[in-house]
């Protein structure tokens, strides 16, 4: 080759190019992801569409009472309930999209290949902050779409609102993902090291503001729960969400003038008012995307320098007597067990993805059941909310089951030399991860369980049920996990989220959730006809299961039930594991 | 042509490189040879720019991988260790985003990447998804990515890694033939035998400092000159390189 046609060969493209060259990319991926999942995964994309529209159409139902009953006492709370229900959205948008874009700008092999081509960092923020800002907007709609579609129907709301809804969310959307993206950017550029403690710091304070502001303000008039006055009282508590800066402000306000009528019936002048919000919301997020653009062209290279730089982790000492304790304790003829449980456990406090997620999830229950105490249920009530919150911690425990335990068999087998030639049965293998799964869902499980029963106020007798189906849950859905997982394993896929979100992983889930409902469903029903008829026969004919005696089946079916949901799975893996060929 | 002046870089208060000064003239062949943890790959990352020096400057082409990497990134070629692809595009689709990422004409890529699929012989499998390519094809994948532009300069990190043997001679020829044409390659290796084949020059690199820089006959001569023995075959080759990696805080004439 010359050097007169390599002259020809490159040349630095400009920004528009850029921008059409990404968004090919992104045309590419998102079609071929689309092929892929209609050809490989059906199952799991008509699950997602399918919960996804009962989850849609759950939370309208809810939100349309929930606007009927507000609307018929006091209509003036609803500005407030918009204010405090998008200032909160707008914290946990600027987290979560931080989160991803950390992902995305700086750890990802995608990261380190555009860092390699003549790409221009603000192409590469934009390139990543358009994935981001999917997935934020994704869940922001699929959770604030609802609400306000029932608002508009409750409300007799003019067309045009409905149609603004999709701009009005995505215009506000792009601001906190943008902040997000701007704050992510500094803090890995200037703050390398202390960066996951900055951020953790961030969180936990946001975290307890908001739970700061929910327990402040419903912890008024207890007496009066769910009364005009509890209402008044507790969200005026939550005025201090009407800053006039805030972008939820602008998004609430532009929304309620977008749905409001002049008594003439006249919409324009509302319309007008709406639409000038839209503009602010709209300037304010194409501001923003300048600022970042120019913090990226700034620092995303230094900040992506700094992480290549950073030192690996120094050895993990911390908890190493923990470790010692466990592989110690115990008969010779467990040891091996033992210590493939310590070796799994360390694995999981050293990824950072997988402990977070569990503390962050159980945490927000925590603070959840922590404030439930501010409602003064009726009793037959309140244990109907102790059921709830006993399949809320199932299904948090599902998630958790499928998205990490069940592929850790995956992830063994393509290490399967190691322990292949290890002086280990393969059943301990499959029992070290049941045992792994198991106790560690049981003690965060069970405590809180506990809590939301204490806070609730219930029986002894009713804690107990709750904490043997509690028991049975965690036993039963680790033995799906662990069962399936080695039943269909996935060897040639190395990432657990893909494995997660293949069939096995979606089945998994699936019978996970169906098994959750079963063992739920089975104790509610007759504990409540217990507590309706006051243990005493009403005369109906559904009296039978009211009694004692029903509720003592029930307990006795929940235990069956987790006893087949852990044994049939783990047979089955068991079956599989030993006779795996890797 | 490339350039390190007074490159050095710390993680904390390890220095990965030290002082490193070294000029690599249009249509040289340079391995960058030495044990884990010398500094090899801190150097390559500095090279193309996924890692700023804490000192100095490195230039590709004239151009500041700090100040202008874009510029600097036009007439650079990279060939990482671990081969990264978009699994959800096709081996076709994928060197397409690389052309237009140079900025090739249209036709100009249509014919590059008709010759690259052919000479990496990638025609089997070019529109297939790449999350079903082995490790090799990947490999040949990114290599005739990295050509695509007819870079100036090709950087290679471990290249042969996942290669079979008809594709690490096709490397081999291409990197010969593409050298003669004025391409400068720099090329991070453990293998000494492919450094001694193909390298103009080698460098050894022993805890973040440059211990060796000449060609294979001189670093042989300069072996002999030690031991008082003259050098001749792949294991004294070896022998020398094992002497001068263990020697710690020994500089070699350069």
């Amino acid at each position: 080759m010359t050097t007169a046609s390599r002259e020809d060969s490159s040349r630095p493209i400009t920004a528009v190019e850029e921008s059409r060259i990404f968004l090919r990319l992104r045309f590419l991926l998102a079609r071929s992801t689309l092929r892929s999942m209609l050809g490989e995964a059906r199952l799991r994309l008509s699950l997602v569409i399918l919960l996804s529209a009962l989850f849609w159409g759950s939370l309208y139902g809810l939100f349309h009472e929930a606007f009927f009953f507000v609307d018929s006492l006091h209509a003036e709370v609803v500005p407030l309930l918009f204010n405090a229900f998008f200032s909160s959205l707008m914290v946990m948008l600027v987290f979560s999209t931080g989160i991803l874009l950390y992902s995305g700008l700086y750890t990802t092999p995608e990261a380190r290949l555009l860092l390699t081509l003549p790409a221009t960092s603000a192409t590469i923020f934009n390139h990543r902050f358009q994935e981001a800002f999917w997935f934020s907007s994704w869940g922001f709609i699929l959770l604030g779409s609802p609400m306000l579609v029932a608002y508009g129907v409750v409300r007799g709301a003019p067309p045009h609102y409905f149609i603004l809804l999709l701009p009005f969310m995505v215009a506000f959307v792009a601001i906190p993902a943008t902040l997000g993206g701007i704050f992510c950017m500094t803090l890995v550029a200037f703050m390398p090291r202390v960066r996951v403690h900055a951020l953790s710091i961030a969180v936990g304070g946001a975290l307890a503001a908001i739970a700061w502001l929910a327990g402040t303000a419903f912890a008024s008039a207890r007496a009066e729960t769910m009364s005009a006055e509890w209402f008044e009282q507790a969200f005026s508590r939550l005025g201090i969400t009407e800053q006039r800066l805030l972008p939820s402000w602008w998004l609430s306000s532009g929304l309620l003038e977008a749905a409001a009528r002049a008594k003439d019936g006249s919409v324009w002048r509302h319309l007008t008012e709406s639409l000038r919000f839209l503009a602010v919301l709209i300037a304010n997020a194409l501001l923003l995307q300048l600022v970042a653009g120019w913090v990226a062209s700034h620092f995303h290279r230094l900040g992506a320098s700094q992480l290549v730089g950073e030192l690996p982790a120094r050895r993990q000492r911390r908890m190493s007597w923990f470790d010692d304790l466990l592989s110690r304790t115990g008969t010779a003829r467990g040891r091996p067990l033992r210590l493939l449980l310590v070796k799994d456990l360390r694995i999981f406090r050293r990824d950072i993805s997988q402990w977070s997620q569990f503390v962050i999830f159980f945490g927000l229950l925590g603070l959840y059941f922590w404030n439930v105490r501010v409602f003064n249920y009726q009793h037959s009530y309140a244990a109907m909310i102790g059921f709830l919150n006993l399949a809320v911690v199932g299904l948090i425990l599902s998630t958790f089951t499928t998205r990490f335990v069940f592929p850790m068999i995956s992830l063994e087998g393509r290490r399967f030399w190691i322990l292949g030639l290890l002086p280990v049965h393969r059943d301990q293998i499959v029992w070290s991860k049941f045992l792994f799964s198991f106790l560690g869902g049981l003690g965060p499980c069970c405590v809180l369980v506990g809590l939301s029963d204490v806070m609730l106020g219930l029986d002894r007798w009713l804690i107990a049920i709750h904490e043997a189906c509690c028991v049975s849950l965690c036993a039963g859905l680790s033995g799906i996990a662990v069962g399936l997982g080695a039943r269909m394993p996935d060897l040639r896929e190395s990432s657990p989220s893909k494995i997660a979100s293949g069939f096995g992983g979606t089945l998994s889930l699936v019978i996970s959730s169906l098994f959750i409902i079963a063992v739920v469903l089975v104790m509610a029903v007759p504990t409540h006809l217990f507590l309706a008829t006051a243990g005493g026969a009403d005369g109906s004919s559904l009296a039978w299961a009211g009694t004692p005696r029903a509720v003592a089946g029930g307990l006795a079916t929940v235990l069956v039930l987790g006893f087949a949901a852990t044994a049939l799975p783990l047979a089955l893996g068991l079956h599989a594991f030993r006779r795996l060929e890797p | 042509m490339i350039e390190f002046s007074g490159i050095s870089r710390s993680y904390g208060t390890k220095v990965a490189v030290s002082d490193l000064d070294l000029t690599i003239p249009r249509g040289e062949l340079f391995a960058l040879l030495g044990p884990n943890g010398a500094g090899k790959t801190t150097t390559i990352k500095m090279l193309v720019g996924l890692l700023m020096p804490s000192r100095g400057h490195v230039r590709v082409a004239g151009h500041d991988l700090v100040l202008d990497p874009r510029g600097a990134h036009l007439h650079l070629g990279y060939v990482p260790d671990e081969p990264c692809l978009y699994d959800k595009l096709t081996g076709r689709e994928f060197l397409w985003f690389i052309a237009d990422m140079f900025g090739m004409p249209r036709g100009l890529a249509e014919r590059r990447i008709a010759a690259e699929i052919d000479h990496f012989e990638l025609g089997d499998f070019a529109d297939d998804l790449a999350e079903s390519y082995s490790l090799g094809m990947r490999q040949r994948l990114v290599f005739a990515s990295s050509l695509l532009h007819d870079p100036e300069t090709l950087v290679l990190d471990e290249p042969m890694v996942g290669l079979d043997p008809r594709s690490v001679r096709i490397v081999k020829d291409l990197l010969r033939e593409r050298t003669r044409a004025g391409m400068t390659v720099f090329m991070s290796t453990h293998t000494l035998a492919m450094a001694e084949e193909m390298a103009d020059r080698v460098g050894i690199m022993v805890r973040g400092r440059l211990v060796f820089l000449g060609t294979v006959a001189q670093l042989r001569q300069h072996g002999a000159g030690r031991s008082g023995t003259a050098g001749t075959g792949h294991e004294s080759l070896e022998q020398l390189y094992l002497d001068l990696t263990s020697q710690t805080g020994a500089v070699a004439p350069r």
